[in-house]
């Protein structure tokens, strides 16, 4: 099998290397850079438990090839705060008792993280506990029953929304 | 809470310590193992759910660069011994087979050859290449066929396809029909659903040439018995075994076993002298790690006029797939016999059971696998309501016992002690207005919607008691803990159970710290490596942890302080009964400069014993046992309020509440996330997950996009009570892991009954309750 050479910015940091073009992104985090954060569930797109950000999109990347990252830039959970601290988002749900094994937790977070992004610049995001299910719907969770992940999504979505409302005050 | 505050951790909603690397992402899964040299496993599988192996050709595999090996079925036997589950147990045909399939496949997915290679894209790059000629056989899939006059054989050494039957009786139980007003029967097919942990099974095997040890990293939730087994199996000293596990992505029952999987991975890297791992994708966890429930179980229930109950006749049948592994079935079979008559006064039971082998992939435990004893009895108690006139509530109430009526002898014949079904359910009364709900229910059905209400009710062994035990055949056992104060004063427990989500780490570690007088973040819980831990039988499973290594923590922490005591009893020359412990200090109550620091006589301890008191216990590390006393039971009671959507046959859940007792709770946000996941599990396995077979035995749900699993918004919000009602045990605790998901489906079922009802549908005797059955039910299609 033919190989590529690509270059793709993760968590900050250019990387390159030759992967076969049917290399999935989630193996070529996982196992070409050591990025093992974010988790392979079903590797056929349905639970969401690779997603990663992909250009500041939320993507699967179990469905996605590395070379499609080729001039790209990947976030996953290694790289949403400083090693040893947590971001926002984590800490809430932390506070929420969110998860039980954790399997499920980095695309979580990922699905989660992205939403608040959005909150953060003032683009639309769910606001009501069902409003917040809907958008979770694509990341199963075995253990948790959803509950406390979505105590601690609403949480984060709400500070993230204020912060949002108050920065574009302080521009006025 | 802060973790620096001292004392009060138990009962305090304290942030798990796992979560900063599940939150960070820092976790160890199995397949984070990642060590350089290892080589990937990829296992080739039936196709075919009933077949004699004639041939296989694995030449061209052999050949594709980056293999390393190909192991057949054949090769594998001469490395490893026949593997048997269910020796132990009385009455039960354990037929004998191998790690990789020989002679013939009973399932579709059963590994038949193994692919060792450098990458897992080389891995099954070759496995695509191997031809297996099979002569397929009639296959096997329901209970039925399998019991049938006449039904092809899975084994020669298993007459009839039966592998065990079983019986239980207590009371008078032709007198109690002879004397019933009213005799009622009812079914329940109960479909096959699965465990699915978002991580499958896997594992990395370590083969050191130079030592001859072999470390086996899994996910497993029993460290020591797959230890103990696996040496057996591969004629490896077991003193040369190590089993490790580190983060467990769930397992729900699915990692208490030991897989075939695990033998030949492990006999392989053994073989070869190499590291190998296996990690299983959806679809073989979904095709081939096995399955649970699928029962059948039919029930007659003799009661009075008034709906007092006087007996049950019950027989169950169960499914066991192919190959009986741990715990083997009759085990489950038991456990429901016994549970069966429920918290409710019962004079007479009969409960037989059979259990048959088919070509499914092995049965295996799931989060409370006795469940069906529920479903069917609460279910049972609604309509005997209906059959006598009286409300859901009221044929409870006039059949439970109160906790001040006991100990009593259960209706299958063993002392109930300590149960709060009873309190639980009128707790549950007080907090719903039945009328309010028929009333709503006339309401909505003049707009042409239909609304369902169901409730129930149970108790569930844990952990139990040693005569319950007893019973069943399967060892209480005693829970051990290792745990010591370092020379800084810190201490580190070591625990036997396999956390796999349930917070141990957390929840032991609040437990040490209030019984020694030490700060939360100073106590380490050490698990999952069986050369630092006590050997137990049992690891995690059955809300062992919640009661028993709870207890073993507190008598491991009192040992150790005790010693404590008693030298610093002479260093500050005062009565041992007269000293505390507090933040790390030792001080006489009320004169608190009298006092020397924990890390200072520790260090005293290691480092200068010969300048330390004389005459008393100086080694500050214990390992003890607790032996769980009498254990206690665990129990609820749920309601549950649905909408059946007439035209979709969809059945919304529009409110779950959930009244129930695990006694002292150390940690809220556990226990509640503990009932939410049981919840959530129970109604996504009635709903929507279903392993399903063709008739030609192939498996019809290897996908998530087949497997239909709950995801947020398809679970409610769930409502919890809880009682707190304290045993006489040390620990106050039981277990509160299982309950959720054996007693939300009789809810969501009674639920289901009640709003078919309203508009005079069937009712459904086989699950799961698919928007097809509903329609069917409902008479808005055929069916
Ligand atoms: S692993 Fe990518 S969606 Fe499940
Ligand atoms: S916490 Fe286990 S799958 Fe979500």
């Amino acid at each position: 099998m033919s190989h590529r050479e690509i270059t793709v910015t993760v968590n900050g940091a250019v990387r390159t290397a030759t992967v076969e073009p049917r290399r999935t992104l989630a193996d070529f985090l996982r196992q070409d850079l050591g990025l093992t954060a974010t988790h392979l569930g079903c590797e056929h797109g349905v639970c969401g438990a690779c997603t990663v950000l992909l250009d500041g999109d939320t993507v699967r990347s179990c469905l996605a090839l590395a070379v499609h990252a080729d001039g790209h830039e990947v976030t996953t959970v290694e790289g949403i705060a400083e090693p040893g601290e947590m971001h926002p988002v984590q800490s809430a749900l932390w506070e929420s008792g969110a998860f039980q094994c954790g399997f499920c937790t980095p695309g979580f977070v990922m699905t989660i993280y992205g939403l608040e992004q959005d909150a953060r610049a003032g683009r639309p995001c769910p606001r009501s506990r069902t409003e917040i299910r809907e958008e979770l719907s694509g990341n199963i969770c075995r253990c948790s029953g959803y509950q406390a992940i979505v105590d601690g999504a609403e949480a984060a979505l709400t500070a993230a929304t204020a912060t949002a409302t108050t920065t574009t005050e302080g521009a006025r | 809470m802060s973790s620096s505050v001292m004392g009060g951790f138990v009962g305090a909603r304290v942030k798990r310590r796992e979560d900063v690397r599940i939150l960070t992402g820092t976790g160890r899964y199995i397949d984070d193992v990642q060590e350089r040299g290892t080589l990937t496993c990829h296992f080739v599988r039936s196709t075919v759910a009933h077949a004699r192996l004639v041939g296989m050709d694995v030449a061209a595999a052999r050949e594709v660069e980056g293999v390393v090996a190909v192991i057949t079925g054949e090769e594998m036997a001469a490395l490893t011994n026949p593997l048997n589950l269910g020796a132990p147990i009385p009455n039960l045909l354990s037929p004998t087979y191998t790690a990789l399939a020989t002679g013939k496949v009973r399932y579709v997915g059963e590994p038949v050859a193994l692919v060792v290679a450098s990458d897992r894209y080389v891995a099954e790059d070759a496995a695509g290449l191997i031809e297996v000629e099979y002569e397929t056989l009639p296959p096997v899939v329901t209970s039925e066929q399998a019991l049938a006059e006449g039904a092809p054989l899975l084994f020669d050494d298993v007459p009839g396809n039966v592998i065990h039957t079983g019986e239980i009786e207590h009371g008078d139980i032709d007198a109690a029909f002879a004397e019933a007003d009213h005799v009622l029967t009812d079914r329940i097919d109960q479909h096959r659903w699965g465990c699915a942990p978002m991580e499958g099974r896997g594992g990395v095997a370590t083969f050191d040439r130079s030592t001859g040890m072999l470390t086996y990293e899994a996910s497993t939730q029993t460290t020591h018995l797959l230890r103990l087994l696996l040496s057996g199996f591969i004629n490896q000293p077991i003193n040369l075994m190590r089993v490790v596990t580190s983060d467990i992505g769930g397992s729900f029952g699915l990692k208490f076993s030991i897989y075939r999987e695990d033998v030949a991975l492990c006999a392989a890297a053994k073989h070869l002298g190499a590291s190998l791992k296996w990690v299983e994708d959806r679809n073989e966890n979904l095709t081939a790690a096995g399955a649970a429930r699928d029962e059948s179980v039919t029930i007659e229930a003799a009661v009075k006029a008034d709906g007092t109950l006087l007996g049950f006749r019950v027989g169950m049948v169960m499914n066991n797939g192919a190959y009986p592994i741990m715990p083997p079935a009759p085990v489950v079979t038991n456990i429901a016999g016994y549970m069966l008559p429920g918290p409710y006064r019962l004079p007479a039971y009969r409960f037989s059971s059979t259990v048959a082998c088919t070509n499914k992939a092995s049965y295996i435990s799931l989060r409370g696998p006795w469940a069906v004893e529920t479903l069917i009895r609460e279910r049972m108690m609604d309509m005997i309501a209906r059959e006598v006139g009286i409300s859901p509530v009221e044929v409870r109430k006039r059949n439970l016992v109160p906790v001040t009526e006991q100990p009593v002898t259960s209706g299958a014949g063993f002392v109930m002690e300590g149960v709060t079904a009873s309190e639980t359910f009128d707790r549950l009364v007080e907090m719903i207005d039945l009328d309010e709900i028929r009333a709503e229910q006339e309401r909505a059905r003049a707009e042409g919607r239909l609304l369902g209400f169901g409730m129930g009710t149970f108790y569930e062994p844990a952990p139990g008691t040693p005569e319950f035990w007893g019973l069943i055949g399967f060892p209480f056992s005693h829970e051990p803990v290792r745990l010591r104060i370092e020379p800084d004063g810190k201490v580190t427990a070591f625990t036997t159970q396999v956390p796999h989500g349930q917070g141990h780490e957390t929840t032991l570690a609040q437990v040490i710290a209030d019984e020694m007088g030490v700060a939360y973040d100073d106590v380490r819980i050490v698990f999952g490596d069986t050369d630092a831990t006590v050997f137990t039988m049992i690891g995690t499973g059955g809300s062992k942890a919640g009661m028993m290594a709870t207890g073993g923590a507190m008598v491991a922490a009192r040992e150790v302080r005790r010693r404590v005591l008693d030298i610093a009893a002479h260093m500050l020359e005062a009565n041992p009964d007269d000293l505390q412990i507090q933040d790390s200090v030792i001080s006489v109550k009320g004169a608190p400069a009298s006092k020397v620091a924990l890390a200072e006589l520790a260090m005293g301890c290691y480092m200068a014993p010969g300048m330390m008191p004389q005459g008393v216990d100086l080694d500050l590390e214990a390992t003890v046992k607790y032996d769980g006393e009498n254990g206690g039971w665990g129990q609820g009671s749920h309601a549950c309020w649905i909408e059946v959507d007439q035209e979709t046959g969809r059945i919304g859940v529009t409110r779950y509440l959930v009244v129930e007792d695990c006694g002292r709770i150390i940690n809220p946000s556990v226990v509640d996330g503990q009932v939410i996941g049981g919840v959530a599990m129970g109604l996504g396995g009635m709903l929507l997950e279903h392993s399903a077979y063709g008739d030609d035995g192939q498996y019809l749900a290897g996908t998530f996009m087949d497997y239909l699993m709950p995801s947020a918004p398809e679970v409610p919000e769930i409502e919890i009570v809880h009682l707190e009602y304290e045993t006489t045990t040390m620990v106050g605790s039981r277990g509160v892991g299982e309950g959720g998901t054996v007693l939300a489906p009789a809810a969501l079922l009674n639920a289901l009954d009640d709003a078919f009802a309203q508009v005079g549908g069937k009712r459904i005797t086989a699950t799961p309750l698919t928007p097809t059955k509903v329609l069917g039910a409902l008479g808005v299609i055929d069916g």
